[in-house]
C-alpha cells in the first residue's frame, strides 16, 4: 500500500514541475511579449489604453516572445499526436 | 434477435449515450473562461470544443481497452473477458456501471456542477462489480492509485501552477494599458483553451471506446487482440463530439462565472496550468480527471490574482459533489445491475434502460424551468446557478 502512495507522489511531484515550468512559464512568456509591446508607448493617465502606436522594437521583441508560446503549443499537440500513436517522446 | 445480440445493442447504445453525457459535462473544461471573458462567443467557443474534440477522438489511437481493466476483475491480462463471465454476465456489469454513471452526470449538470465523468463511469462499474462478484471483484490498488489519489491531488497541483502563472502575469503586465491587456490575452485563451479540448477528446473518447469493444468482445463477435474496431471509434468520435456541442451551459456558467470573477489574463493562465498538468500526466501514465484539473485551475487563477474574489461557497459545494460521485454512481450501478440481474436477460436489461430513459427525460424537462443556455450563459451571479433573466418574469423567449 505505502508503495502506491510513493509511486503516485513521484509523478505527481513530476507533474507539478512541468507544471511550474511550462503551465505558469509560458503564461510569463506570453505576458512578457505583452509588455515589450507596450515599451515606448504613451500610457494615457489612468492607465487605460494607449496614445500611440507600437514601436518597431516593441513589435520585433513581442513577436518572438510570441512565438515562443506557439511553438510551445505546436509542441503540445505534437505530443498529443505522439502519444496517441503510441510514441514516447520522453523516457 | 437473439437475446444477447438485443443486449449488445442496448449496451452500445447506453455506452455512446454516456459518451454525449461526458462531452456535454466538460465542455465548460476548456471553453468556460472564454466564454466568461469574451474571448470567444458561445456558440463560437462550444463549435471550436466539439471539432478539437472530435479531431482528439481520433487520435487516440493507443488501445484502450485497460480502462476498465485497471479498476475491475472482470478482464484478463490481455483484455479479454475472464472466460467464466463471456457474454450476459459481462455485458450487464458494463450496462449497470454505464447507468450509474449517466444518471450521475445528468444530476450533477442539472445543478451546474462539474463533476468528473471518469469517476462516474468508474463508480458505476465498481458498483455493479460489487453487485455483481462481491468486494473482489474490485482492484482496489487500482482504484486508489488511479483514482482516489489523482482525485485529491490534481486540483490542488492545477491550483498551484495556475495561481502562480496568473500571479506572475499580472506582475508583469502591471503597467501595461488596461485595454491591450485584456485584449492581448484573449489570443492566448483561445491557443491554450484549444489544447485543453483536443486534449479532453484524446482522454476521454478512448474510454467509451473500450467499454463497447469490451462488450463486443463479450458477445463474442470481437477479439482481444485487434484493438478497437474503426466503427466504434467513429461513433464514440460523434457521440463526444455533438455533446460537446450542445454544451453544458449550467456547468460552464458555474465555472467560468460563478467561481471567480475572471479576466483574460486569469484565463489564459488558467487554461495554460490545466493544458500543462493534462498534458504531462497523461505522458506519464496517470489519467487525471480534466475536470479535477480545470476546476483547480480556475480557483487558483483566482488566489493568484491580487483582490480577486473567490466564491468559496461554491467550491465548497463542489468539492462535495466530486467526494460523492464515485460512491453515489457506484450505488446506482449496484441497483441497475441488481434489478437487472434479478429480472434476468433482456427483460431486465430493457426495463432498467426503460427507466433510465425516463430519468433522462425528467431532469431534462425540470432543467427547462430555469433554463440556461448560450443567451443568458455570461448574466452576473447574483447567489446561484439561475440567471435573472429566468427568475424574474420576464422570460425570454429563446430557443434551445
Amino acid at each position: 500500500m505505502g508503495e502506491i502512495f510513493l509511486k503516485a507522489f513521484e509523478a505527481l511531484w513530476q507533474v507539478l514541475v512541468a507544471g511550474i515550468v511550462l503551465g505558469a512559464g509560458l503564461p510569463a512568456v506570453f505576458a512578457l511579449g505583452i509588455r515589450v509591446l507596450g515599451n515606448g508607448r504613451t500610457l494615457a493617465a489612468d492607465g487605460s489604453t494607449y496614445s500611440s502606436p507600437p514601436t518597431g522594437a516593441g513589435r520585433a521583441g513581442s513577436t518572438v516572445l510570441f512565438a515562443v508560446c506557439v511553438a510551445a503549443v505546436l509542441f503540445g499537440i505534437f505530443l498529443i499526436v505522439a502519444g496517441g500513436f503510441g510514441i514516447k517522446v520522453f523516457g | 434477435m437473439t437475446e444477447a445480440l438485443f443486449i449488445l445493442v442496448i449496451v452500445v447504445v447506453t455506452a455512446l449515450a454516456f459518451d454525449f453525457t461526458n462531452g456535454f459535462h466538460d465542455t465548460a473544461n476548456a471553453m468556460a473562461t472564454s466564454i466568461a471573458t469574451g474571448a470567444l462567443k458561445p456558440k463560437t467557443a462550444v463549435v471550436l470544443a466539439a471539432v478539437l474534440n472530435l479531431v482528439g477522438a481520433f487520435l487516440s489511437i493507443e488501445v484502450a481497452l485497460t480502462v476498465s481493466n485497471k479498476i475491475i476483475s472482470i478482464q484478463g491480462s490481455n483484455g479479454a473477458p475472464i472466460p467464466e463471465l463471456m457474454g450476459v454476465p459481462i455485458l450487464t456489469i458494463v450496462f449497470a456501471g454505464l447507468v450509474g454513471g449517466i444518471l450521475w452526470n445528468l444530476v450533477t449538470w442539472l445543478l451546474g456542477l462539474p463533476s468528473s465523468s471518469s469517476h462516474a463511469l468508474f463508480g458505476g462499474l465498481i458498483g455493479s462489480a460489487i453487485a455483481a462478484l462481491g468486494l473482489g471483484g474490485v482492484k482496489w490498488d487500482g482504484v486508489i492509485s488511479s483514482v482516489v489519489i489523482p482525485a485529491f491531488a490534481s486540483p490542488v497541483v492545477a491550483g498551484l501552477v495556475a495561481a502562480l502563472g496568473t500571479w506572475t502575469v499580472f506582475k508583469i503586465t502591471a503597467r501595461v494599458a488596461a485595454d491591450s491587456r485584456e485584449k492581448g490575452f484573449r489570443w492566448g485563451q483561445i491557443g491554450s483553451a484549444s489544447l485543453v479540448a483536443l486534449a479532453h477528446g484524446t482522454n476521454d473518447a478512448q474510454k467509451t471506446m473500450g467499454v463497447i469493444t469490451l462488450a463486443l468482445i463479450a458477445y463474442g463477435s470481437w477479439n482481444p487482440g485487434e484493438g478497437i474496431p474503426l466503427w466504434v471509434k467513429i461513433a464514440c468520435a460523434l457521440a463526444i463530439a455533438s455533446g460537446t456541442y450542445i454544451g453544458g451551459w449550467r456547468v460552464i456558467r458555474t465555472l467560468g462565472k460563478g467561481l471567480v470573477e475572471i479576466s483574460s489574463p486569469q484565463g489564459m493562465a488558467a487554461e495554460f496550468a490545466s493544458a500543462a498538468v493534462i498534458l504531462s500526466s497523461s505522458h506519464l501514465g496517470m489519467a487525471l480527471s480534466t475536470t479535477h484539473v480545470a476546476t483547480g485551475s480556475i480557483l487558483g487563477s483566482g488566489v493568484g490574482k491580487p483582490g480577486a474574489q473567490v466564491r468559496w461557497g461554491v467550491a465548497g459545494r463542489m468539492v462535495v459533489a466530486w467526494l460523492i460521485t464515485l460512491p453515489a454512481a457506484a450505488v446506482v450501478g449496484a441497483i441497475c445491475w441488481a434489478v437487472a440481474h434479478g429480472i434476468g436477460g433482456a427483460a431486465g436489461i430493457g426495463l432498467v434502460f426503460v427507466v433510465l430513459v425516463a430519468a433522462a427525460g425528467l431532469m431534462f424537462r425540470h432543467s427547462r424551468k430555469t433554463k440556461i443556455d448560450h443567451n443568458n450563459v455570461n448574466e452576473e451571479w447574483e447567489g446561484g446557478l439561475a440567471p435573472k433573466s429566468e427568475t424574474a418574469e420576464t422570460r425570454s423567449t429563446v430557443s434551445v
